[in-house]
């Protein structure tokens, strides 16, 4: 059976990660995402501010995770993948910021992956197109990026997936970078030629999917095996809201709005054997504590329920 | 082919809640009034999406309705829209595009594919007899498998051309919504690959330029998309605009840039006027502010429709800027502040200006940003074809100062509100690359 994950953010603490991995286990998951970006946060970012936590030697780092390391060995969960800070380029921020972002923060999180043992490190796409004028034009400079960070990942044997996003315009959530699945089934061909390797994949997430009217099928089967890494949530097609699956309806018949059929069969299609990953982090949030082990019980749950339409005989 | 009389984008108003079937004279007369010289030919007037979706309910059938029942008789059609048709052409109102009638997204019915054949061929009849060059027409889909989409449609479509060709009609697709339990994401021909292949292999088929694509904003605000790359993967290929309001999650046509939050609009204007500039847009912008007219009262539609208008001429300056830069052969530019900066950015290179003016003495014969500023009196010796665009904008006052100095070259207005890209410190990048 397909193997299913969740995001480490509020489950795992770095005193004690045994408790979180074990938890984890007994609610049923035997992968994670492993929340690298909580070290250093968005919304400090957007704020150009950063901490030091990256600014330890890649020993020091390591030494700070090996407990994670070896509590999720010990439990037997593999740390699938892992998510790295965002923005890689903060758009105004300091030139400070976005050095260190681009020349401390990316090569250090991607030996951290490596250090886990994780074969997958997601990073977000520069959100420029409104100040360069096109999609093609902000992809050139992500592009950009990733090719300076390619033979690191080659080296490190770890594959780097690009994820659909969106942007705001007065509120209202749109496509964002990564939103066209044929644009990127070619990029991320043409890039691992250039490279040589698997250093590119996809991560598709449900939930910015939903909110820009994604055809969720089409996009995965265009993906084919560059679909790496899953983010799987739910929202009411208006905020990101990264909710449980099947959450929201729209109308009095009360049938889920978002095209989790679409969704299944997309996998199906391609025969998807990768993990069920849930990035569903604010559902501990919105659920009361006491309930949390139940509630991570569910969503394992849910991962099982899909695990079974997409591996249906 | 289709032959147009004229190339050049016009602009329409859409009927609907303001023009009476029936008793169009007020209505077609307040959009005469805004200034208004086209209509959109709007055939769900005489059979809505709500009387299609209600056939076959026993409430429906007992209704007792002095309108006529298109549904019923399609080919009533003609008779139902007489009136408006003869009103349009007492008023000297014209109707370059037209839309055919069409199901709700939420349709239960599955059964009504049939009718709707029907029901365009009647609308191309119809457009035939009121010379109407474009019908926008809806693909079908209820009831049919995701995997017959397209042979469903091309089979349809094709059916239509026979009959649009005798009638000198090109039929646009238009990107779609599909209904997800209420939810509306992206459906047939709404990504700008499916549409173009779409239109490409209609005309194949068809053997000539018979199919085009008309984009509707609404459709695309609510999808989330990029306009900007939808409509440049559309290029030529696109013929009409359907410009309407929305929050981007609820379908209502409400007048542009009023759907806002904080201060911003929440339809992404400038990447579509972005992409209908770089294309040259030349074909019928759409105004569609159904529900705002109905929101309020009848006695203010009036100046609910001026407002339209203004902003229908709003938006066709500003998506004809480049084409207006490409028309002349020469030009100079008139203000050395921020808007001839962006000006130089953005068009400097393509269409490059002999110099730019200012009234302020202290600038002149400095260079800013790569052209030379002089004294406003220069400008009496310019060649006659060359035209002066303003950047600037004062733009009456300065036309005035220009029209006082005796000045007969071409005036223009450049503006650098919806300019193709914008400045951001992007120094720091190319710096951090050369340190790599």
């Amino acid at each position: 059976m397909l193997k299913t994950g969740v995001q480490t953010k509020g489950v795992i603490n770095d005193e004690t990660p045994k408790k979180g991995f074990e938890l984890l286990k007994r609610a049923g998951f035997t992968c994670v995402d492993f929340s690298l970006n909580g070290y250093l946060t968005n919304r400090m970012l957007y704020e150009d501010a950063r901490n030091d936590f990256f600014s330890q030697s890649v020993a020091e780092l390591e030494d700070f995770f090996r407990r994670h390391k070896t509590a999720a060995k010990e439990t037997g969960i593999m740390i699938h993948q892992m998510h790295m800070p965002y923005p890689m380029y903060v758009l105004r921020g300091s030139r400070e910021l976005n050095e260190y972002l681009w020349n401390v923060v990316t090569p250090k999180s991607m030996r951290l992956c490596a250090f886990f043992e994780c074969p997958y490190i997601v990073v977000h796409g520069f959100k420029l197109s409104h100040f360069l004028g096109s999609e093609e034009l902000e992809w050139r400079e992500t592009e950009r990026f990733l090719d300076s960070i390619a033979p690191l990942a080659r080296e490190l044997g770890i594959t780097i997936c690009i994820e659909n996003l969106y942007t705001s315009i007065g509120g209202h959530l749109v496509e964002g970078p990564c939103c066209n699945g044929r644009k990127a089934a070619e990029r991320i061909d043409r890039f691992n030629e250039r490279h040589q390797a698997e250093v590119l994949g996809f991560c598709f997430d449900t939930g910015h999917a939903n909110l820009v009217g994604i055809d969720m099928e089409d996009f995965i089967r265009t993906l084919g095996a560059r679909l790496k890494v899953l983010h799987i949530h739910d929202n009411d097609g208006i905020a990101d809201l990264h909710q449980l699956p099947f959450t929201f309806t729209k109308t009095r018949e009360n049938k889920t709005s978002t095209d989790w059929d679409g969704f299944m069969r997309g996998l199906r299609g391609i025969h998807f054997d990768q993990v069920l990953s849930f990035e569903t982090a604010p559902v501990l949030d919105s659920f009361p504590g006491e309930m949390r082990e139940e509630v991570l019980g569910f969503i394992a749950r849910i991962g099982e329920y899909f695990a079974g339409k997409v591996e249906a005989p | 082919m289709v032959n147009l009389e004229e190339k050049k984008l016009n602009l329409l108003c859409v009927p609907s809640n303001i023009v009476g079937i029936k008793n169009p004279y007020k209505g077609l007369r307040n959009i005469s009034l805004a200034g208004y010289k086209n209509i959109l030919l709007d055939f769900s007037l005489c059979c809505t999406s709500g009387e299609l979706e209600r056939i076959g309910r026993k409430k429906a059938a007992e209704e007792k309705t002095d309108r006529l029942k298109i549904f019923e008789n399609p080919e009533k059609m003609n008779e139902a829209m007489l009136p408006l048709l003869e009103q349009c052409k007492i008023q000297g109102i014209h109707t370059p595009a037209a839309y055919a009638p069409y199901l709700p997204r939420d349709t239960k019915h599955a059964d009504l594919n049939g009718l709707l054949l029907h029901l365009a061929k009647e609308s191309i009849k119809l457009c035939g007899l009121a010379r109407c060059k474009n019908l926008v027409v809806r693909p079908l889909f209820a009831g049919i498998a995701p995997a017959d989409i397209w042979e469903c449609n091309k089979a349809f479509y094709l059916e239509l051309a026979k009959l649009a060709k005798e009638q000198d009609v090109r039929i646009l697709l238009e990107n779609q919504c599909k209904d997800i339990n209420g939810h509306l994401v992206r459906g047939i021909c709404a990504m700008a690959e499916e549409a173009v292949d779409w239109v490409d292999r209609l005309n194949e088929a068809a053997g000539e330029e018979r199919f085009g694509f008309c984009v509707d904003v609404g459709v695309c605000s609510l999808c989330g998309q990029n306009m900007y790359d939808f409509i440049i993967g559309l290029g030529d290929r696109l013929k009409a605009v359907i410009m309407r309001d929305c929050n981007g999650n609820q379908e209502s046509a409400m007048l542009p840039f009023t759907s806002v939050y904080r201060g911003e609009s929440q339809t992404d204007w400038l990447n579509l006027i972005r992409g209908l500039r770089e294309i040259g847009f030349d074909g019928e912008l759409i105004m569609d502010i159904r529900d705002t007219a109905a929101a309020f009262s009848h006695l203010l539609r009036p100046e609910i429709l001026r407002l339209s208008k203004k902003i229908a001429d709003f938006l066709k300056w500003q998506i004809e800027i480049e084409t207006r830069l490409k028309k002349y052969s020469s030009r100079v530019l008139f203000g050395a502040g921020n808007m001839c900066r962006n000006y130089m950015k953005c068009y400097g290179e393509k269409y490059p200006p002999f110099y730019t003016c200012d009234n302020d003495k202290s600038v002149w014969g400095t260079e800013f940003c790569g052209v030379m500023v002089k004294n406003p009196e220069s400008l009496k010796e310019l060649p006659e074809d060359c035209a002066i665009f303003i950047c600037n904008i004062y733009y009456c006052e300065i036309r005035e100062q220009l029209l006082e100095m005796g000045i007969d070259n071409p005036i223009e207005y450049f503006n650098d509100e919806y300019m193709p890209s914008f400045y951001f410190d992007r120094l720091e990048m190319k710096e951090m690359k050369s340190e790599e």
